[in-house]
């Protein structure tokens, strides 16, 4: 049997190979490594540690010492569970369970056995991206349409009260498809796995990154996909993410190296910041930018270039509340979700999130959304 | 000759950032994981895609993963679960540009048509055991972790697929 199995002939097996592993190392060279293990004899570090326990609980000094290492592993005094969010609206959360929904007074409901999930632009419906599947869902969870489509990911929804689009990304396509489920377009490509975005206001302007790192725009309006460019900028190495201004006038792409910003016209950037973050959000309605940056190993949360909360380890999910007055920040080394308020007087910690999400992965936030 | 200390130490390697040791996992496992979706699957692109999106799972999860464990069934468990899951769906939709070709007939003789189209005749729960049995080398109960089923529905499974197997072949 494993010899008739094994002569089965498999179409194009050689160059799938070769298309997979471009995008496995393209992957992997996004990815941060595990330090190597540090060659001191195991014992010997045990003893030092030992000894420094020792030492810290004999002495006062110490056990300051001791209370400042627990605060900068997660914050202190943070709730056990969430029990409310501290501003307006829904979040929508995506765990190895699934896609969540978490209403304000901290109530939660599994959408279904999704990858990632975006809101509709008035929070009405969301976006999900299953394994196999593209679906519109209703905040209950009942499924409104869903396409069969193979690996889509990044589904960014846009539009009017009245006609709506959504982008969404297979392999190495962008593909457009009504709000309603019906006329999926080739939109373009390739394109990197950066999601594309929408530009805010009139008409559909749908942006993305291609394989060369070249921010590339599209008039989804005109005609039948796929579209041509209507611009494309010089390319970018190791794009993470793409972003609008509320008002659609600066486009922001990260890079692994860079902070980068557009202009809503011009294909060269009015800023290019050599700076390594982690992540980055313009503020609901405004053009100031919230950014995380992780030096030595310390995670810090800046807003205005002012330093709002650090702490020890990687900090990810940067989301702005609707309001713009809220922060909420993902420390998978504390399994905590901080909440910083965007003058930095209060913050609000969450702990035990991985398994409020029954996730043995730390969650990701997809997005804060309006009230409904 | 590849041996479990040499898999290893790749894993050690690719944990720590090397592509060469990556690219050598991938070389090592990418065949078998892309045979065993599309035997699942009867898909080519399917195939493609899930091997891809399993290594990528992998990838992802690549620091966590426990390098005392073998890495290729660790792989092919993601493999095959994907595979059985993308038939499920297929099924479900009954798409018409997802024209079900596993009941199709087979114009074009390539080499293993005749076990492909008998594998096609069994429900994709019980070609994905015959793969995990036959081409990955699962054990029954190796199989029964992997895909959440009593022992006994796996041995009923693989007998029931070589069986109708054996008519057609």
């Amino acid at each position: 049997m494993k010899r008739d199995l094994e002569r089965v002939e498999v179409p194009g097996e050689h160059e799938a190979r070769e298309r997979a592993w471009g995008v496995v190392t393209a992957a992997f060279a996004e990815r941060k490594p595990i330090p190597r293990p540090s060659h001191w004899p195991r014992v010997a570090a045990v003893a030092i540690a030992l000894s420094a326990v020792v030492a810290a609980t004999v002495s006062s000094p110490g056990r300051a010492v001791l209370d400042e290492i627990r605060e900068v592993v997660g914050v202190e005094r943070a709730q056990p569970a969430l029990f409310s969010l501290p501003a307006p609206g829904r979040l929508l959360v995506a765990s190895d369970e699934g896609v969540w929904i978490v209403q304000q007074d901290g109530s939660k409901r599994l959408l279904g056995d999704y990858r990632e999930a975006s809101w509709s632009p008035f929070g009405r419906f969301v976006i999900a991206a299953g394994d196999n599947e593209l679906a519109a869902l209703e905040p209950d969870g009942d499924v409104r349409w869903s396409l069969a489509r193979r690996g889509p990911r990044s589904p960014s929804w846009t539009g009017s009260e009245t006609d709506t689009r959504i982008a969404y990304l297979t392999t190495t396509r962008v593909h457009v498809v009504g709000g309603d489920g019906t006329g999926d377009a080739d939109a373009g490509g390739p394109s990197h796995r950066v999601g594309p975005v929408w530009r805010p206001g009139t008409g559909f302007t749908l942006t993305h990154v291609d394989t060369l790192g070249r921010v590339s725009a599209y008039d989804i309006d005109s005609g039948q996909g796929p579209w041509r460019p209507t611009g494309r900028s010089r390319s970018f190495r190791g794009p993470r993410k793409l972003a609008w201004s509320d008002d659609g006038k600066r486009l922001l792409l990260l890079t692994r190296r860079q902070l980068v910003l557009f202009g809503s016209r011009s294909q060269t950037p009015l800023l290019v910041r050599n700076e390594r973050l982690v992540d980055a959000a313009f503020r609901p309605g405004s053009r100031e930018l919230a950014v995380i940056r992780t030096r030595e190993g310390v995670s810090e949360l800046l807003v205005a270039r002012r330093s709002l909360f650090s702490g020890t380890g990687r900090f990810t999910d940067l989301v702005w509340s609707p309001d713009g007055r809220w922060l909420l920040v993902g420390w998978p080394a504390a399994d905590q979700w901080v909440f910083v308020r965007a003058d930095g007087k209060r913050i609000r910690a969450v702990s035990n999130v991985s398994a409020q999400f029954r996730s043995r992965s730390f969650p990701g936030v997809e997005g804060w959304c309006c009230a409904p | 000759m590849r041996t479990a200390r040499d898999e290893r130490a790749r894993v050690r390697g690719a944990q720590e950032g090397s592509v060469s040791d990556l690219e050598a996992l991938f070389r090592a496992h990418w065949p078998r994981a892309y045979r065993a979706a599309y035997l699942v699957t009867h898909d080519a692109a399917a195939a493609e895609d899930i091997a891809q999106e399993s290594f990528l799972a992998a990838l992802r999860a690549l620091d966590r993963f426990d390098r005392r464990r073998p890495f290729g069934p660790w792989l092919h468990r993601i493999v095959v679960n994907r595979a059985i899951d993308w038939t499920r769906v297929r099924r479900l939709r009954a798409e018409v540009e997802l024209t079900d070709s596993f009941h199709a007939p087979v114009a074009a003789v390539a080499l293993g048509d005749d076990v492909l189209a008998a594998l096609a005749r069994l429900p994709p729960e019980h070609r994905a055991v015959v793969v995990m049995r036959h081409l990955l080398e699962f054990t029954p109960g190796e199989i029964a972790e992997a895909l959440d089923l009593p022992r006994g529905t796996v041995n009923s499974r693989l007998r029931r697929g070589l069986d109708a197997l054996g008519d057609e072949l």
